[in-house]
């Protein structure tokens, strides 16, 4: 560490501990160590990381990036090549077969562009054209249109989809998700890798009978506790789950909508009828979220979002792990749901995921699931909840065996009496 | 033995000779040399016997053992509580379905209380026949597709036994109680003073590795500095050890 880095660390150290949490529902003053003016100043003097994320090599370096929010471009062995390379553009690199194989793409690009062109005006052709006087009619036109803006969104995929920088880039992770190509390329991505788990996790905990009849993911979905990435299904402790999660929600298919955000809990025990029910621990609904708009803390709804707020997952001791699951589900374009409606008609006990999509017409698109379990945490989380029941514990039901219990026959009804206690075994 | 069989086609060759005596004798020759030949000397066979065995078909039937008291063990729609077996079998010619389980043996046995149902399903497979457990003795299996798996709890909410709470109304109480209650003393081991052990990765109580390479400091462990070449101290050391390891030797015998 160079000296200038140790005289400013503990100023640094100072700033970060600023930063008042936006979770604390309970408004802190902190002590300021500094003045307003200077601290306004000394932000932006360090507000840009010491280390540059495409060349980083080192363990330390890697964690201060991550900690201040950016992650490393590509695996070390890669950073460290960059380093030590002489920084040619990509597109000038001195190879021969190269520079021919991109003059080749180049063509394909150039062919592809024209048939875009083409496919461009054949649609606004066909638009133009009176529907009834075709041989299908109006249905027959709109099918038509359908098919060929398909086969246009394809086009556009295929003329960029051999490009090297293209593919550099969205490995660097600098893709625009607002550009077909690279929400083509984040959606194989997660399909062969993320979302097969999903939807294994989805069957494995039985969440798809139990919630929703079916459900195809289309939007990928990641939970996270402040620092803490959830995987699907993982177990979470009762302390990190206390404040709401913040989820990233990375759709694949262009424009903004609205979505509504509900977090059941599938497992509630119910005593008295012997059986379980699910409860809704949070509600939002009409939250805007667009291919680059990704990020939905759940602790930023408005207050005319906010349908019910955040409930912390508490399981009682001795009940079997409850399964949370954060639907994200879309509204249909232009809809919008009445909050106040809802308020008064949504309760927390008995929800029930299927009639709420039903009712309210909304798809689900994406999913994250956490379970929960009794642990040290649990009675503080409830009690700071306000919610009752930390001092309950669920024991199994002893169930009566279908035989009566045979009568002592034998060496041991004959030494059944007294006499032969200290004998018997 | 060789001579008899030799006999006939030497005549016959004899008498070829005396034959062709009017051509040349070098033809003559020929044809006796023919004659001679392994090829007309006849077939010969030998059939042997051997002590034997028939080894396949019904020689060797298998003599029927004792039965395995296979086979259902609980007919349809009876009662049954969970550990009770339903049916055994070699293989699994039925599959354990809802509320049920398949032991080590294919055994199907059910897991929770309720009603013995043998059904087939072939929304989820066209060949398998299962036996599952329905908590009401109307209902069907297989259960309608895309619904919710119907659950039972089977547990009783009971109060927490919670340890001694501390409060200052409680240790008033407790101040005067106490008498009665004998607490074993905990004997702490030299440097495992205020401790506090917490769960670590897998499920162990313990300190961190860190923590034990600091026990003896903690433990106020004083070890004489090593001075290098000092060989009295080393030589002492080792005359030590060895006794120690002669005294050693000499009681295990001694056992023996």
């Amino acid at each position: 560490m160079s000296s200038c880095q140790t005289a400013v660390r503990p100023l640094t150290q100072c700033l970060r501990n600023l930063q008042i949490s936006n979770y604390s529902a309970i408004p802190i003053r902190m002590f300021t160590s500094s003045s307003r003016v200077n601290e306004a100043a000394t932000e932006t003097a360090f507000s840009a990381p010491a280390f540059d994320p495409a060349t980083v090599t080192s363990t330390k370096g890697e964690k201060s990036l991550m900690r201040s929010g950016v992650l490393p471009i590509g695996s070390r062995r890669r950073r460290a090549a960059i380093k030590s390379s002489d920084n040619i553009p990509f597109e000038q690199l001195p190879y021969q077969c190269f520079q021919e194989a991109l003059k080749v793409l180049k063509a394909d690009r150039e062919e592809k562009m024209k048939n875009i062109q083409t496919e461009r005006l054949r649609i606004s052709n066909l638009e133009a054209y009176n529907g009834e006087s075709l041989k299908g009619g109006e249905k027959e036109k709109q099918r038509r249109l359908g098919d060929m803006r398909k086969h246009l969104e394809w086009l556009k995929i295929q003329a960029d989809i051999n490009d090297p920088i293209i593919k550099k880039r969205f490995e660097d992770g600098e893709g625009d998700m607002n550009k077909p190509i690279y929400r083509y390329l984040a959606d194989r991505k997660w399909r062969a890798y993320q979302r097969l788990i999903i939807v294994q996790r989805l069957n494995q905990l039985s969440v798809v009978p139990d919630l929703l009849p079916h459900f195809e993911p289309i939007a990928a979905v990641q939970v996270a506790f402040k620092q803490r990435n959830v995987q699907p299904g993982e177990f979470v402790d009762s302390r990190v789950s206390e404040l709401p999660p913040r989820l990233k929600v990375q759709v694949f298919d262009k424009g903004e909508r609205l979505v509504t955000v509900v977090m059941v809990d599938g497992d509630v025990p119910l005593v008295d009828e012997d059986s379980f029910m699910h409860r809704c621990h949070y509600l939002a609904v009409n939250i805007p979220i667009s291919p680059s708009q990704t990020s939905l803390p759940l602790s930023r709804a408005q207050e005319n979002q906010l349908v019910l707020p955040y409930l912390p997952p508490f399981a009682q001791k001795g009940s079997p792990y409850h399964r949370y699951s954060v639907f994200v589900l879309e509204q249909s374009t232009g809809q919008t749901l009445d909050v106040e409606a809802l308020k008064e008609k949504v309760k927390r006990d008995r929800f029930s995921l299927r009639s709420f999509t039903n009712t309210q017409s909304v798809q689900p698109i994406g999913v994250g699931i956490f379970r929960s379990l009794w642990d040290d945490g649990t009675s503080g989380v409830m009690k700071r909840a306000g919610i009752e029941g930390a001092d309950v514990e669920f024991k199994r039901k002893r169930i009566p065996a279908l035989k009566p219990k045979q009568k002592a026959r034998g060496w041991e009804a004959r030494h059944a009496s007294d006499k032969y206690k200290p004998i018997r075994r | 033995m060789l001579l008899p069989r030799l006999q006939p086609p030497l005549r016959a060759a004899i008498k070829s000779i005396g034959r062709s005596g009017t051509s040349g004798t070098q033809t003559a020759l020929n044809d006796a040399f023919a004659a001679l030949s392994v090829k007309n000397a006849g077939p010969v066979l030998t059939f042997v016997r051997h002590a034997s065995h028939q080894q396949q078909g019904a020689v060797n039937k298998a003599k029927d053992g004792p039965g395995k008291r296979l086979g259902a063990k609980k007919s349809g729609e009876q009662y049954v509580i969970p550990g009770n077996i339903i049916f055994r079998q070699r293989g699994s010619l039925w599959f354990p379905g809802e509320n049920c389980a398949m032991g080590r043996d294919h055994t199907i046995y059910a897991t929770q209380p309720g009603y013995v149902k043998y059904y087939k399903d072939p929304k989820t497979n066209p060949k398998r026949q299962y036996i599952g457990v329905t908590f009401e003795r109307d209902q069907v299996l297989p259960l309608p597709p895309n619904s919710a798996r119907r659950r039972r709890l089977g547990m009783e909410a009971t109060k927490m036994e919670l340890p001694e709470v501390v409060e200052e109304g409680a240790e008033i109480q407790l101040q005067e109680v106490t008498p009665v209650v004998r607490k074993r003393k905990v004997k702490e081991r030299r440097g495992t003073e205020g401790m506090e052990l917490t769960i670590r990765p897998g499920y162990m109580y313990r300190e961190a590795n860190w923590q034990i390479g600091r026990a003896a400091e903690r433990a106020k462990v004083k070890v004489a500095p090593f001075v290098p070449r000092d060989r009295w101290t080393a030589w002492r050391k080792t005359t030590l050890r060895k006794t120690k390891n002669a005294e050693k030797r000499g009681l295990s015998r001694k056992k023996k």
